[in-house]
C-alpha cells in the first residue's frame, strides 16, 4: 500500500504558534517522499481538534499520522485514541515535541524552529517504520495471597474479604494478631490489646472467604499480576499450589537484639530487660501474670528507660520507641504508684496528633526525663547503674532497680529469603522497599506484590492499618472478577531465527521475563512480564532481541534525522 | 551562513520515567537553553545499544549525551546500573575508533530535576562547543 503520512502541527493556542515558525515547518516537511498532508490547527487536543484529525485521516486514508505538539507525556494517548477511533492503528503514530523541548525553551524563533523542523523530519522518518501493534488480553485471578497475620496482614484480609475476594491468609506461627498479640495495652489511649485484636481475630477465624494458613512459609512464587502461582509450605511437610492474582507482605518486624550491643549490660546485669519482654511481664498472660517483679520477687522502687538503642548502629528511629516507652512508665506508674520512673532520651520523637498530649499526660503523672548521650549499663550498688553524659556533658551515675532497654526494631528474620522468593528489593535497613516513598508507598518494584505494615519500615498500628487498607484497595480496584487485563504492548521479542542461545537477555532482565527454550535452544520472552525497558535489545550480541516500538531500525532512523 | 555561530550536533537519548519527564519541567518552567541538543526518547537508559552512539558519531555527531534515572531510582529497577557498565565499556571502544570519548557523556537527571536538565544541556553544549566538530566527520566516507 502507498504511504500517506499526516504531519499536523498543533499552534497550542499562543504556546507554539508564538515562537515557532509553524509556515516555514510545514514548507520544510510537505515535499518529504511520502507526506499527502501537512496542516496546522490551533488545538489538536481540544474534542473540536481531535475531530478534525479524525477526519483527516480518514478523509485522506493516511496511513501513518506525525503530530507535532506538546510532550507526548501529555498527549500520546489523546492522540492514539483518535487514531484508534479512526481506524488507523494508534501505534503507526509518533508525536514530535516541539513544545517543552522548542517553543518553550529557545529563546530565538528561529532557532526554535529549526530544532522544531529537525524534530518533525526525524518524527516522519522515525514513523514510517512503526508497525501496528494490538492490544492483548489476559485472564486475571482476583484472589489474593497475603503473608503475615499481625494487625497488617489481618486488615487487609477483613478488607478484601468483605469484597468477596478469596484470600489466603499465610502465618508461620501457630496463632495470628502478630506482634500486637504480646501487647498489654495499647498507646496513647492505654486501652486493652486484646479488646482491640481479639474480635478481628475471630472476624478472620469465622469469615469464609479467608483460608487461614498458619505454621506455613511461601516458598516460590511464579508468573504476574494477575497471574500468580504460590508455593506454600506447612510446617512438617505438606505443600500447597495456589493460584492469586496479587500478593500482600505483611510480614512485621522484630526487636533488634541487644545482646550484641555489651556497653547495655543485657544478659549480664540483672534485671536489665528488653522493651518486649518487659511488655511481656505486663501481660495477664505473661510470664509473671502481669506483675512488674523484679529477679528476686519484689516490685520494683525505680526504673530507668533507656530510648534508642540501637538507634545509631541501625541508622534509622524506629518511630515507635519514644511513645510505647511513655507506654511502658504508665504500666509502671499505674501498677506500683510510689515508684520512680526516668526516661533517658537523646531526641524524642512524637509526631502526630495525640502523642504531644500522651507525653504531657505520662510526665504529669511524676515521670522524669533526662537528655543523656553515651548511656552505659552496670552492676551498681545495690541496683543497676546507669552511667551517661548528661546534657551539660558531664559523666554521671544513676542507680536503679530495674533497666528498660528501648530497642529499635528491624525487619522479621526471614525478609530477606522472602525477598528473593518475590523478587521484590529491600533498602539499606533490610526492610522491604517501597515503588516510590511518596506516590508508591504500598506499591513494590513487582506489579502485584504490595508492602503493608511494620515490613515496610517501623510504624504504630494506626500507619500499620492505613498500609493495609491501601494496599487492599489497590487491589480491588485493579483486580476486578471478571475483567481481563492488558499488558504492555511494546515489549521485546525474540526472533528464533537469530538468537543464538547465549542467554545474554537472561542475565540482564530484571523481570525474569526470559526464559531458555532448551529443545530450541533460543531464549523466548514472556510477553506479560516484560515490562518493556529494552534492555535485552541493547545487550544481545545477535539482534535477535527486538524492543516493540523502540526497535534498532526506528530509533535509528529518529537519528539519521536528526543528525542530517 | 560564514559568519554564523558554529552550531554543534548534539543528539540526547532521554530515558521516558526521569530525564525525559526532567526535560518536560524544564520546558514547562520556560527555561531557555541552546538549541543544539535534539533529544530522542527511549522508555529506558538500558535501551540505549553503545552502537547506535558509535553510529552517531560515525555519522557526524559532534555530541552524545544520555541521561536516565539516578542510581536506586531507575524504573525498571537497575536499567541505569546496565547503561553505566556498558558506557564504561563504550568510552574504551571509542578511543581505539579514534573517536574522543569526552564528546559522550553519561548524566543522571531525575523527573523533578527541569533546573539540572538545563544546566546538563548547556554545559554539555559549550564543551561540545569547545572542542569543534567531530573530526571523524572529515575522516571517514560513511
Amino acid at each position: 500500500m502507498e504511504e500517506k503520512i499526516g504531519v499536523y502541527v498543533c499552534e497550542c493556542g499562543p504556546n507554539i504558534a508564538e515562537k515557532v515558525d509553524i509556515e516555514r515547518v510545514l514548507a520544510a516537511v510537505s515535499s518529504i517522499e511520502g507526506v499527502a498532508v501537512a496542516e496546522r490547527y490551533k488545538l489538536l487536543c481540544s474534542e473540536e481538534g481531535k475531530k478534525f484529525l479524525k477526519e483527516n485521516i480518514e478523509k485522506h486514508g493516511l496511513t501513518h499520522l506525525v503530530v507535532a505538539a506538546c510532550s507526548p507525556k501529555q498527549h500520546e494517548l489523546t492522540f492514539m485514541n483518535v487514531c484508534e477511533e479512526a481506524g488507523l492503528n494508534p501505534y503507526l503514530f509518533q508525536l514530535a515535541n516541539i513544545r517543552e523541548q522548542c517553543a518553550w525553551i529557545i529563546e530565538d524563533k528561529d532557532e526554535a524552529t529549526e530544532k522544531a523542523i529537525r524534530y518533525v523530519r526525524a518524527a516522519i522518518s522515525r514513523v514510517r517504520y512503526h508497525i501496528p501493534l494490538e492490544k492483548k488480553e489476559i485472564e486475571a485471578n482476583p484472589d489474593v495471597l497475603v503473608i503475615g497475620a499481625g494487625v497488617a496482614g489481618i486488615e487487609a484480609s477483613l478488607l478484601l474479604a468483605s469484597r468477596a475476594r478469596k484470600v489466603y491468609l499465610v502465618e508461620r506461627e501457630s496463632s495470628i494478631g502478630g506482634k500486637v498479640k504480646g501487647f498489654a495495652q495499647l498507646f496513647p489511649r492505654m486501652e486493652s490489646a486484646s479488646a482491640l485484636l481479639e474480635p478481628k481475630i475471630k472476624q478472620v477465624v469465622e469469615n469464609k472467604n479467608i483460608e487461614l494458613m498458619t505454621e506455613s512459609e511461601v516458598e516460590q512464587l511464579l508468573g504476574f499480576f494477575g497471574n500468580f502461582v504460590v508455593t506454600v509450605r506447612k510446617k512438617g511437610g505438606e505443600e500447597r499450589e495456589l493460584n492469586v492474582g496479587a500478593v500482600v507482605v505483611a510480614t512485621g518486624l522484630q526487636e533488634f537484639d541487644v545482646s550484641g550491643l555489651p556497653q547495655y549490660g543485657y544478659g549480664k546485669v540483672d534485671n536489665v530487660y528488653t522493651a518486649g519482654e518487659f511488655e511481656r511481664m505486663n501481660s495477664p498472660d505473661g510470664p509473671t501474670q502481669g506483675k512488674v517483679l523484679l529477679k528476686d520477687g519484689r516490685a520494683p522502687r525505680s526504673v530507668a528507660i533507656i530510648h534508642c538503642v540501637g538507634r545509631q548502629e541501625k541508622g534509622y528511629c524506629s518511630r515507635v520507641c519514644c511513645l510505647y516507652s511513655l507506654k511502658l512508665a504508665q504500666y509502671l506508674k499505674s501498677k506500683i504508684p510510689e515508684v520512680q520512673v526516668c526516661q533517658f532520651y537523646s531526641d524524642l520523637c512524637l509526631p502526630g496528633k495525640p502523642y504531644q498530649r500522651f507525653y504531657e499526660e505520662t510526665k504529669g503523672k511524676g515521670v522524669d526525663f533526662i537528655r543523656a548521650e553515651k548511656v552505659e549499663i552496670s552492676e551498681g550498688e545495690g541496683g543497676v547503674a546507669v552511667n551517661y553524659s548528661s546534657e551539660s556533658g558531664r559523666l554521671e551515675v544513676r542507680n536503679f532497680d530495674m533497666v528498660i532497654l528501648a530497642t529499635a526494631m528491624e525487619p522479621a528474620h526471614g525478609s530477606a529469603k522472602l525477598a528473593e522468593i518475590l523478587n521484590i528489593g529491600r533498602g539499606v535497613e533490610g526492610f522491604f522497599i517501597e515503588e516510590h516513598e511518596k506516590l508508591g508507598p504500598v506499591s513494590t518494584s513487582l506489579e502485584g506484590i504490595y508492602i503493608a505494615g511494620c515490613a515496610q519500615g517501623p510504624k504504630g498500628i494506626s500507619e500499620s492499618i492505613v498500609q493495609a487498607e491501601a494496599a487492599a484497595g489497590k487491589i480491588l480496584a485493579s483486580l476486578v472478577p471478571g475483567r481481563k487485563l492488558e499488558p504492555e504492548v511494546k515489549v521485546s521479542e525474540i526472533s528464533e531465527a537469530f538468537c543464538i542461545g547465549c542467554k545474554t537477555c537472561i542475565s540482564v532482565c530484571a523481570y525474569n521475563a526470559i526464559t531458555f527454550d532448551e529443545l530450541r535452544r533460543i531464549s523466548v520472552v514472556n510477553e506479560v512480564l516484560c515490562r518493556g525497558c529494552g534492555n535485552c535489545a541493547a545487550a544481545c550480541p545477535s539482534g535477535a532481541a527486538r524492543h516493540r516500538h523502540f526497535t534498532f531500525r526506528q530509533i535509528y532512523h529518529e537519528l539519521m534525522e536528526t543528525l542530517r | 551562513m560564514a559568519d554564523k555561530e558554529y552550531n554543534p550536533k548534539i543528539v540526547g537519548f532521554l530515558c521516558n520515567w526521569c530525564s525525559y519527564a526532567g526535560a518536560d519541567l524544564a520546558g514547562s518552567s520556560k527555561l531557555k537553553m541552546p538549541p543544539a541538543i535534539s533529544s530522542i526518547r527511549v522508555m529506558c537508559s538500558s535501551r540505549v545499544d553503545p552502537v547506535l552512539i558509535v553510529t552517531a558519531f560515525l555519522r557526524g555527531a559532534d555530541g552524545v549525551l544520555v541521561a536516565g534515572c539516578h542510581p536506586g531510582d531507575c524504573h525498571y529497577e537497575k536499567g541505569n546500573y546496565y547503561a553505566r557498565r556498558r558506557f564504561a565499556l563504550l568510552r574504551k571502544v571509542m578511543e581505539t575508533l579514534d573517536l574522543e570519548p569526552e564528546r559522550f557523556r553519561l548524566s543522571w537527571i531525575s523527573a523533578s530535576e527541569g533546573p539540572r536538565f538545563k544546566e546538563v544541556v548547556t554545559e554539555f553544549t559549550e564543551h561540545i562547543k569547545g572542542l569543534g566538530p567531530n573530526p571523524v566527520k572529515e575522516k571517514t566516507s560513511l
